[in-house]
């Protein structure tokens, strides 16, 4: 800063020796101006730049004209100059004095407005800026629009004139289209008329019409009402209320505290739908809450249950029962219990009636056979077989008073003893067996039957070689049957006891035999096995005919006298008849028994069968076979007879019938042989 | 799907083509559910019952026919021509176009129900014969609140109670009720038009409750289909009777329901002209005979009522002349009985009973009746009333000339076809026990106790003559005669039972004198044997008893025995309804021992 304020004193010096006079007194007055400006201080100052801002603002900056006017020289060309260039009479304009540093922050610190002033350079002056002129410079700082009264961004004026011109803007012809109709707005037009024409579009409001009239008019002609596609089943009607649902229902309709409480016990589904309650008067009867809810469910009901047309039996139950002959028109038949025969201290398993029916034999569970004379009730006669007696046989022929035992394993024949000498001594005849055909029998082969001499009660021993079941007589009395169930092929054996033979014929079974029968007057023999009965014919030895039972398991079997006829006993309670000469299936198919039937048997000479079963009961039927081809059977029941008490889970073992008189015998497994009688 | 041609081992044959199960339908119709839904409801097409289900148990089988039937109806078509306009509202108000959208809105299409009607219902009495769901339908709804902003539209309860009042105008007009029954689920109604017997349900007037667990759009299309089946069944029963259709209301007692319509408190209008019609021909008949000593007032009020029914004389009188003839031809004993029931009866109705249901029955057989309110035809000061029906604990006024009895005592008169005695019936007294019309009593195996009495008050009512028909005057007399005879018919009646108890009391006397007169003659050595032989006899009964019990038993094995296994099954099926029944009848019984065994200890 010294070094620049020496610079500016040399250049003052140097100036003034080479001007002429006249132009150095110019000077001289100019200098004296600003330093006197300069030695009055700030208020000479303060004034002189306000002259310059109010032209400014008055007017444009392009009128006040620089005081310098060298134009674009620049300034350094002066800097060794004294002057700084010329004013616009030409006159040079000479530096002023430096002010020094001291001096010049002595001054800028008394003066107040020093933030306002600006040295001009060019002018070689100080400038003090205006308040306007500061707002001005602030805008600028702040990318804004230097005067406020000037808005930036104003409404577009057209200040172009169109009106009168005579002439477009453009050069380009007009087109065509501008000057004739639309052809679509046309066609528009057109759709709309049309349809307005055609009733499509309608503007005023549709009159109400009247909605109902005579939809149904003469019905006379039936063929038109006819209804359309499937056959209509009209939807049920719903209940009609009952005297619980009233509003004031008798006492005897209102459930009582415990039954409502018992309700809750029940399932959801299972609860009454409507619990009755009587109010007193129809005053406080409340809007029912489910009203809603059941109009609902009832037009559920209506559109998605299915329907169907079901037929509503309103049936009398007696017309159920079949229409049945009076008893009375079909006696004699057995009905009471007349006789009981005690004896037996087990079950008895088995009853005989002799041919006369004048003696029965039963054998039972304790060891023993007995005869009883039927009119007194004796027993006769008692033999201590020392083994379970299944089954008991008498000879049908009157002469010969032989009976059949099956005694645990094997079969014994055993003389009654009972009648006149001449049958007991024929009789014992027919027991005695020769040595000489027991040690042939030996010889050959191991036979099926050994026959054997009983020494204890004098009869003979038929040895087998399994278990026996049954023994059935045939008619005549020479030759019988045994069944043994597990013989496989030898499992139904053939005797004859004039001649001590016995023979298997039957070698293929259809399963485990059951019982085995002689037909009552031809050479017929009836095999009855678990499901079937096989008849076979003994002259030609071949099957003739194979009857189905369609039971569970056959447990007896009986033949009518007639021969045609076959009835079947079941362990599932059932009886079967079968007519032969008919079908293969049964004719008629009762189930009568509840539990196993035992046995079932034919009478010989009157139109009765009866059935025994374990339930304690024995049934009596009447079977009339007519001789007539064309005619059926008729069965009708006829008695139930009661009187025989359980024992051990059985009931009646046994029944057969008398031989000449409508009675029946029972026996039972509390020891008791019954006589039934009409 | 439907049965197209195919080679022989590949056709879809039995029920596989016949029937279709319910997804396929819709997709086969190519609708949605909701649309099949309503299709269903108004063609009245309901899922069957094949044999074999081919595609499962769980499935609902529509038959295939039915599916075409509904296939080949215009109203599918008109559906999705709804649903269409429906999406052009919803566009147009999208895209701000509100004159297209408000033209659109004046234009909805529309459908109508008449051929679908005459399809389901060829004949008239076939219409008859399904209209008990759509009456009670129709008056379920007309019980409905008529609330804004609610599921159900306030015109369509409107036009449901117009329709409802419609019918029960005309059913009050031919004399065709027959049976009534207050339920707690409501007031069921019997009547017979042309032979069909059509029962209802109409709800109790009380605010009834919209509950959410029901879906309104099913029941408002069955509601749709049931308004306009109503409406032609009612065109067709006003034409038979020659009476216009749509009612023209009168314009007085209109705007009477205006008025209280506009109080909220809907009046019925519509059932006023079946109301007034009755009561004017009445009141006409009453007008001839007793012109001289009627009031000037009541003169005027007639002379206008019927200025107004009926504009000249003679076709009036012609009208007149037309409805008796036709009324004498369809006529039957029992008509002619409800006709008349409540003949030369004279009816005014307290403000709690329930009125509607009273105007319909009362003219229905024969009465008059009037209500306290505008629009009824007398007051309450009227002399010639004969009953008053209040349904209130207390009478504060009581007028000496009529009987006050509650509601019921109509329903069951009505019932019974006899005017029952009105003692049980008296104001704060609970009524006797009221029964169900619809129970066949000695079907059902246990006939009440107040069944027996209502039998026997039948029975004393045949027997009597009836009077001949007469003058006011002598009708008035006539039933106070009836009135001093049924009281002392009563009072006989206890007479006898007086007599009764004390012949019941001395044949106790006597055998207690002879108990004692034997006891003390008798020595002590007697009495054992005595002993011994009631033992031994009570042994014996028990086992004839048994035995007889048995052979009963074996009776009937031995007739089950020739059965066959489905009849044996059937029997016992009809054994174990028998029992079931028999089990409830001694229920019955059983709670009426109780009842009144607790009844005699309160009554000692």
């Amino acid at each position: 800063m010294g070094h620049s304020d020496g610079d500016h004193g040399s250049d003052l010096s140097a100036d003034d020796s080479p001007w002429s006079e006249g132009s150095w007194s110019d000077d001289d007055d100019e200098g004296s101006l600003s330093f006197e400006d300069s030695g009055e201080g700030s208020d000479a100052e303060s004034d002189e730049p306000d002259a310059p801002a109010v032209e400014e603002s008055d007017s444009s900056e392009d009128e006040v004209a620089p005081r310098n006017t060298i134009g674009d020289v620049p300034l350094e060309w002066y800097k060794n100059e004294e002057h700084i260039g010329y004013d616009i009479t030409g006159s040079k304009i000479k530096k002023r004095d430096r002010e020094g540093r001291i001096e010049a922050y002595l001054r800028n610190a008394d003066d107040a407005k020093n933030w306002r002033k600006i040295y001009d350079e060019y002018n070689d002056e100080e400038v003090q800026i205006t308040k306007e002129e500061a707002k001005i410079i602030s805008r600028l700082l702040k990318g804004k629009t230097p005067h406020t009264n000037v808005d930036p961004y104003p409404d577009y004026v057209d200040w172009f004139e169109y009106d009168g011109k005579g002439h477009p803007l453009s050069s380009a012809p007009e087109p065509k289209r501008r000057f004739v109709p639309s052809r679509w707005e046309q066609k528009k037009v057109v759709k709309l008329v049309r349809a307005i024409r055609k009733g499509w579009i309608k503007f005023d409001k549709p009159k109400e019409e009247p909605n109902f009239y005579l939809l149904w008019g003469d019905e006379t002609d039936t063929a038109d009402n006819k209804r359309q596609g499937l056959s209509y089943i009209p939807a049920p009607k719903p209940n009609l209320p009952g005297h619980e649902e009233s509003y004031n229902p008798s006492v005897e309709y209102i459930p009582t505290q415990e039954e409502i409480d018992s309700y809750q016990l029940m399932y959801e589904e299972d609860r009454p739908k409507f619990i009755p309650r009587k109010f007193d008067c129809l005053r406080s009867v409340p809007a029912y809450e489910k009203a809603l809810r059941e109009g609902f469910d009832r037009c559920l009901d209506l559109y998605l249950c299915p329907r169907t047309r079901k037929k509503r039996i309103n049936i009398d139950p007696e017309s159920l029962k079949p229409k049945l002959p009076s008893k009375k028109d079909l006696r004699p038949y057995p009905r009471t219990c007349y006789l009981e025969f005690k004896g037996h201290n087990g079950p008895v398993k088995s009853l005989s009636v002799e041919a006369t029916g004048q003696w029965i034999a039963s054998g039972s569970s304790d060891g023993t056979i007995r005869v009883w004379e039927v009119e007194t009730g004796r027993c006769i006669k008692v033999w201590n077989v020392g083994g379970v007696v299944h089954r008991i046989a008498w000879n049908p022929s009157p002469d010969r008073h032989i009976l059949a035992a099956v005694v645990d394993h094997d079969l014994l024949l055993l003389n009654a003893e009972v009648g006149d000498e001449d049958a007991q001594m024929k009789t014992k005849g027919l027991l005695q067996i020769e040595e000489l055909a027991q040690e042939e029998d030996n010889g050959d082969k191991k036979p099926a039957v050994k026959w054997v001499k009983h020494e204890k009660f004098d009869g003979i021993m038929l040895i087998h070689h399994k278990a026996v079941s049954t023994v059935e007589w045939h008619f005549k009395g020479d030759y019988f049957t045994t069944v043994v169930p597990s013989g496989d092929s030898r499992a139904v054996l053939l005797h004859q006891l004039s001649k001590k033979h016995s023979h298997h014929p039957f070698r293929k079974l259809p399963g485990l035999p059951i019982a085995a029968v002689f037909h009552p007057s031809q050479k017929m023999f009836f095999v009855a096995t678990k499901k079937f009965v096989q008849v076979y014919d003994l002259q030609k030895a071949q099957l003739v005919k194979k009857l189905e039972s369609g039971v569970r398991e056959i447990s007896s079997i009986s033949i009518h006298p007639g021969g045609d006829n076959v009835i079947v006993g079941s362990k599932d309670g059932k009886l079967c008849w079968f007519d032969t000469d008919l079908s293969t299936r049964p004719y008629k198919t009762l189930k009568n028994h509840s539990k196993d039937i035992t046995n079932v048997t034919f009478h010989r000479k009157y139109p009765l069968f009866a059935s025994s079963s374990e339930d304690c009961t024995a049934y009596v039927f009447h079977g009339m076979v007519y001789s007539d081809l064309n005619q059926n059977p008729l069965i009708v029941p006829l008695e139930i007879l009661r009187g025989h008490s359980s024992s051990d889970g059985r009931g009646v073992l046994d029944c057969k019938f008398h031989p000449r008189q409508p009675w029946l015998f029972t026996a039972g497994a509390d020891s008791v042989v019954r006589l039934y009688c009409d | 799907m439907p049965k197209h041609y195919r080679p022989a081992g590949k056709k879809k044959e039995g029920n596989a083509a016949k029937y279709i199960t319910r997804t396929k339908a819709v997709k086969y119709l190519q609708i949605s559910l909701a649309t099949f839904r309503k299709l269903c409801i108004l063609k009245g097409v309901f899922p069957r019952d094949p044999k074999k289900k081919v595609e499962g148990n769980h499935k609902t089988y529509y038959h295939m026919k039915d599916i075409a039937f509904l296939a080949h109806d215009p109203l599918i078509e008109k559906f999705r021509e709804i649903k269409v306009h429906r999406k052009k509202v919803k566009k147009a108000f999208a895209k701000k176009n509100k004159d297209l959208a408000d033209r659109l809105l004046n234009r909805p299409p529309t459908y109508k129900l008449d051929r679908l009607i005459l399809e389901r219902y060829p004949t008239f009495v076939d219409a008859l014969r399904d209209l008990d769901d759509c009456l009670t339908m129709v008056h379920l709804f007309a019980a409905l609140p008529a609330v804004e902003g609610e599921r159900v539209q306030v015109q369509r309860i409107h036009n449901c109670r117009r329709l409802s009042h419609e019918w029960q105008a005309y059913i009050s007009r031919t004399h065709s009720l027959r049976k009534t029954f207050i339920s707690v689920k409501g007031i069921y109604y019997q009547a017979e038009v042309q032979g069909q017997k059509i029962t209802w349900l109409t709800p109790h007037a009380l605010q009834q409750v919209l509950t959410d667990d029901v879906d309104f759009n099913v029941m408002l299309t069955f509601l749709e289909f049931y308004e306009t089946l109503l409406g032609f069944i009612n065109f067709k029963l006003y034409h038979s009777i020659n009476v216009n259709y749509p009612p023209v209301l009168d314009p007085r007692l209109e705007a009477l329901a205006s008025e209280l319509y506009a109080l909220c408190r809907y009046m019925s209008s519509g059932r006023v002209p079946g109301n007034s019609e009755p009561a004017g021909l009445i009141e006409d008949k009453e007008g001839e005979d007793n012109k001289e000593s009627s009031k000037t007032d009541e003169s005027e009020l007639r002379l206008a009522q019927l200025q107004h029914q009926l504009p000249t004389n003679e076709p009036g009188a012609l009208m007149h002349l037309v409805q008796e003839s036709t009324a004498a031809d369809a006529d039957d004993a029992d008509a002619k009985e409800c006709r008349s029931l409540f003949k030369n009866l004279k009816f005014y109705l307290s403000r709690e009973v329930p009125r509607e249901s009273l105007l319909f029955i009362i003219p229905a057989f024969g009465g008059t009746v009037s209500w306290e309110g505008e629009g009824a035809p007398f007051d309450e000061t009227d002399e010639d009333i004969t009953h008053q029906i209040v349904d209130r604990p207390t009478q504060s006024h009581v007028f000496l000339s009529r009987e006050y009895v509650q509601p019921q005592w109509i329903y069951d008169c009505v019932n019974a076809r006899i005017i029952l005695p009105t003692e049980g019936y008296i104001v704060g007294r609970v009524p006797p026990p009221h029964l169900s019309p619809f129970v066949d009593n000695d079907a059902e195996g246990y006939i009440p106790e107040y069944a027996e009495t209502i039998k026997r008050l039948q029975a004393a009512a045949q027997s009597q003559v009836l009077p001949l028909p007469s003058l006011g005057d002598e009708d008035m007399e006539n039933s106070l005669v009836e009135a001093i005879i049924d009281r002392s018919e009563s009072n006989e009646i206890a007479d006898k039972k007086r007599k009764l108890e004390m012949l019941e009391k001395q044949y106790h006397d006597e055998l207690r004198m002879e108990y004692e007169g034997k006891t003390f003659s008798n020595r002590t050595a007697d009495n054992q044997p005595d002993v011994v032989d009631k033992s031994d006899t009570k042994e014996a009964d028990d086992h004839m008893e048994d035995s007889h019990k048995q052979a009963e038993k074996d009776a009937a094995d031995i007739s089950k025995t020739l059965m066959s296994r489905k009849q044996r099954g059937l029997l016992q099926a009809i054994e174990i309804n028998q029992e079931r029944k028999k089990d409830k009848v001694n229920l019955l019984k059983k709670r009426k021992k109780n009842a009144d065994s607790s009844a005699s200890a309160k009554g000692r």
